[in-house]
């Protein structure tokens, strides 16, 4: 079988290649932000989900036990030294938790770095995108006392398109799973290379992926992955293992961020269009009904006959929504499990349990 | 509304109801003194207003029942900007202050239940619980809450608020106005003021359609005078606690600030706050105490533990220990000065943009310093609340501050503001022991 993704480049390595090149690093926390105002400012933006497995001690002496481990990790990672290579520590507000760890950061646990968090707005209005341009706008004013550096808005509008590209190629991989020969596994880390590879890498890596496609025998009961992150990855590797395939995901950091192409030509309203017309989100204020037609719509589109929602322990913007997703998909005769994970935890018995159960229940 | 809904509604909630009401505060304040197992060596009489707030809480739980005879109603948030709504003659109703009546009375394991058996997580904030366990099932201690027409979310408080209404929308088919209150991480800036300033313009036209009504500037000028008034005199009720001894526990203020949250804009609360200021100032002339033995004044940060306020206003009270100021209770009167009747709209732009938990976790600890050294404070405990994070999150630090850079003593509490089953009374009891023991108790 033809293999359709090499090698791809680890998060050290694009790094020090970046620092090579003279240019500087923004380590970003979950979810949504403006990519391309990054890198217009020749700030590699290197995503922080936990990141899982490590020592999560630094934290535990800043923010309570109930919080979740992706902003637990984080913290413990910044205090221990993770993101020292980071110049700038950009902090959506996601929800109540990253609110907090912004604030920590800004007024009580200050790093070395400068922290520039910033607010995503709840709805999708024509408000709401006005709104989140100007806290662009107010962001590139704080890069510029930071960096030095004013890029030009067409330098910026080229960053912008160059996302577009890349995200518009993103959106194929995840459309054309099926024909790539890769187990969810190593589909996930291509994926998920986007969390860190220079928008231009992507676009190569993903080309090269979809130059291997082919017709593929489709294998595997076809399921729907819902939740924050694909964390541990081991989980993926389970579900092949199973006899499984993800068909189609609303992962925060995946499925959730196929950002459509703006319609702006001001790159601040462009960028803010961007997120705010992407597909539901509870992050972002997304009304249930949406939710679960999109659902609903990536099971048609994709065959999926379940879906598994993968949490993080404690996050209220999806535990919210559980019922009202489980209930609508089982009215359409999808069934669903619920898996919750806390990053530091090792990929537990109980997970395979239920999925075994719900294949079961499927086949 | 037809006439006959009409005379049903007046004569139930107006006449008989109100007259009932009346009746058992009259028979209350005749009977005066203290209930059974008060414990009047540490702790000074209950507030003689108490039955008067008993029967205004009733009162609006009364008209809620038979709203839907005479009234919209409109479910909102404690920090959604309700003069809007008052100003179209909304009934309206405040879901976390339900939840807190169903801690209160203990009811929060048996209601929230109902949300957990419907696959709702333990995690989830337990006033969320609560109410959408009461959407579920009908279950509450306030006889029948009436459904809402309209809700409004205002993220001024939390997120967790709107992923809340966002259930309750889709539960009772209604729309949903949301007040999205950028959090701030320092000043407000323009583009911030212009985004709420512009969703409070939109708001309105749902609000008109869904009330029926059209919009009268000069009501909603009278309301936003009335919630001036109401929010100052708790502000003033608030401040009387710098005299020593304290008139006034927070546990009393937990409960006396039911009619702030939940009737603002209401000419009988700006009447009932007057009352209450005139009782704390007879206390003061006389030289009443809430605790009759104050040796030692405490601040209190974060939500009350509804099911055992009088366990640890006894508790404390006993070791002559005061709680005398808190973040939570002083939110309701801080913004005060904010509320400007000439220029209405912008005053409240400023004011639903300030709620201390729409700000930074150093801006808390600021607040809480300034109300140690006012208050001439002891002490503080932080209660660590398990399900209300964006009021937790920066405590330890906050506690270890005070601690080092203070030389206050400083303990965080775990418990949960409405659900008993996370909360320990043995380890509470020890904790607070211990800490007691460092301020000399
Ligand atoms: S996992 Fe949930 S609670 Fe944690 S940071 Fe992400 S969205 Fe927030
Ligand atoms: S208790 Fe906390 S989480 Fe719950 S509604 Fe209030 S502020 Fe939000």
């Amino acid at each position: 079988m033809r293999k359709a993704v090499g090698p791809i480049a680890r998060r050290s390595e694009v790094i020090r290649q970046q620092r090579e090149r003279g240019g500087w690093v923004a380590a970003v926390l979950p979810i949504h932000y403006p990519r391309a105002l990054l890198r217009s400012f020749d700030l590699l933006p290197i995503e922080v989900w936990g990141p899982p497995g490590i020592d999560p001690d630094h934290g535990a002496a800043h923010v309570q036990a109930y919080v979740c481990s992706i902003v637990r990790n984080a913290l413990s990672f910044i205090l221990s030294g993770g993101l020292d290579v980071a110049d700038v520590i950009m902090v959506p507000h996601t929800c109540d938790s990253l609110q907090g760890l912004g604030s920590l950061l800004l007024d009580l646990v200050r790093p070395r770095q400068p922290v520039v968090p910033f607010y995503l707005p709840r709805g999708e209005r024509e408000c709401d995108i006005q709104f989140l341009a100007e806290e662009f706008r107010a962001i590139s004013r704080q890069l510029e006392e930071i960096t030095g550096r004013s890029p030009s808005l067409l330098e910026l509008i080229e960053c912008v398109k160059r996302d577009e590209e890349a995200d518009g190629l993103l959106g194929s991989l995840h459309h054309r799973r099926n024909e790539l020969a890769l187990n969810s596994y190593e589909f996930y880390r291509v994926l998920r290379a986007r969390e860190y590879l220079p928008s231009e890498d992507f676009v190569e890596l993903a080309r090269s992926c979809l130059a291997c496609a082919a017709e593929a025998p489709n294998v595997g009961v076809p399921l729907i992955l819902s939740g924050i992150v694909p964390e541990p990855m081991s989980m993926l590797a389970l579900i092949d293992e199973l006899g499984a395939r993800i068909v189609a995901d609303d992962l925060a950091c995946c499925g959730r961020r196929l950002y459509p192409n703006g319609v702006s030509e001001d790159p601040f309203v462009r960028m803010a269009e961007r997120i705010v017309r992407s597909a539901p989100d509870p992050t972002r204020g997304s009304p249930l009904a949406d939710r679960s037609e999109h659902l609903l719509r990536l099971a048609a589109g994709s065959e999926a006959r379940a879906v598994v929602f993968h949490g993080v322990k404690f996050c209220e913007p999806e535990l919210f929504d559980l019922p009202v997703l489980r209930e609508e998909l089982k009215r359409a005769g999808l069934p669903s499990v619920i898996i919750e994970v806390d990053l530091n935890d090792p990929l537990s018995h109980q997970v395979r349990t239920r999925l075994e159960a719900l294949l079961e229940m499927i086949r | 509304m037809s006439v006959g809904r009409k005379m049903v509604y007046h004569v139930n909630v107006n006449l008989l109801g109100r007259a009932v009401l009346r009746w058992h505060r009259l028979k209350a304040e005749r009977r005066g003194g203290a209930p059974r197992g008060w414990k009047q060596e540490y702790l000074a009489p209950p507030l003689s207003i108490s039955p008067r707030t008993k029967e205004l809480i009733s009162r609006h739980y009364l008209a809620g029942r038979y709203a839907h005879l005479g009234r919209k109603v409109a479910w909102v948030t404690s920090g959604a900007p309700v003069e809007l709504l008052k100003a179209l003659d909304y009934y309206v109703l405040y879901p976390e202050n339900h939840a807190a009546v169903c801690g209160t009375v203990r009811a929060c394991v048996e209601i929230s239940g109902e949300a957990e058996n419907a696959g709702y997580s333990r995690d989830l904030c337990s006033y969320a619980r609560t109410d959408i366990g009461s959407a579920l099932s009908g279950k509450t201690p306030v006889g029948k809450l009436p459904k809402p027409d309209l809700l409004l979310a205002c993220t001024n408080i939390c997120q967790t608020v709107l992923a809340w209404y966002r259930v309750l929308a889709q539960h009772f088919r209604v729309p949903l106005i949301l007040i999205d209150t950028p959090f701030l991480f320092g000043e407000a800036s323009e583009h911030v003021i212009t985004y709420v300033r512009r969703q409070l313009e939109e708001a309105v036209p749902v609000a008109e359609t869904v009330a029926g009504k059209r919009f009268v500037e000069r009501r909603f000028e009278e309301v936003t005078q009335r919630s001036r008034m109401a929010s100052q005199l708790w502000l003033e009720i608030l401040e009387r606690n710098h005299h020593q001894p304290a008139p006034l526990s927070v546990f009393d203020q937990f409960i006396q600030m039911a009619p702030i949250v939940e009737m603002r804009g209401d000419g009988f609360t700006v009447d009932f706050y007057a009352a209450l200021l005139r009782e704390v100032d007879q206390r003061i002339a006389q030289g009443v105490g809430a605790v009759t033995k104050e040796k030692r004044r405490l601040l209190w940060d974060n939500l009350p533990v509804w099911y055992r306020l009088r366990y640890l206003a006894e508790f404390l009270a006993e070791r002559g220990v005061a709680v005398v100021a808190s973040t939570y209770t002083n939110a309701w009167g801080e913004l005060a000065p904010m509320m400007d009747v000439n220029r209405p709209w912008d005053s409240m732009v400023r004011t639903y943009l300030h709620p201390i938990l729409n700000r930074g976790t150093g801006h808390k600890l600021a607040t809480m310093i300034r109300m140690i050294e006012q208050y001439e404070l002891d002490g503080a405990i932080l209660h660590s609340d398990r399900s209300c994070k964006p009021y937790s999150i920066g405590q330890m630090d906050q506690r270890d501050h005070l601690v080092r850079e203070c030389g206050r003593p400083a303990l965080l509490l775990e418990a949960d503001h409405n659900d008993p089953r996370s909360y320990a009374e043995e380890q509470v009891a020890n904790r607070l022991d211990a800490f007691l023991e460092m301020l000399g108790v």
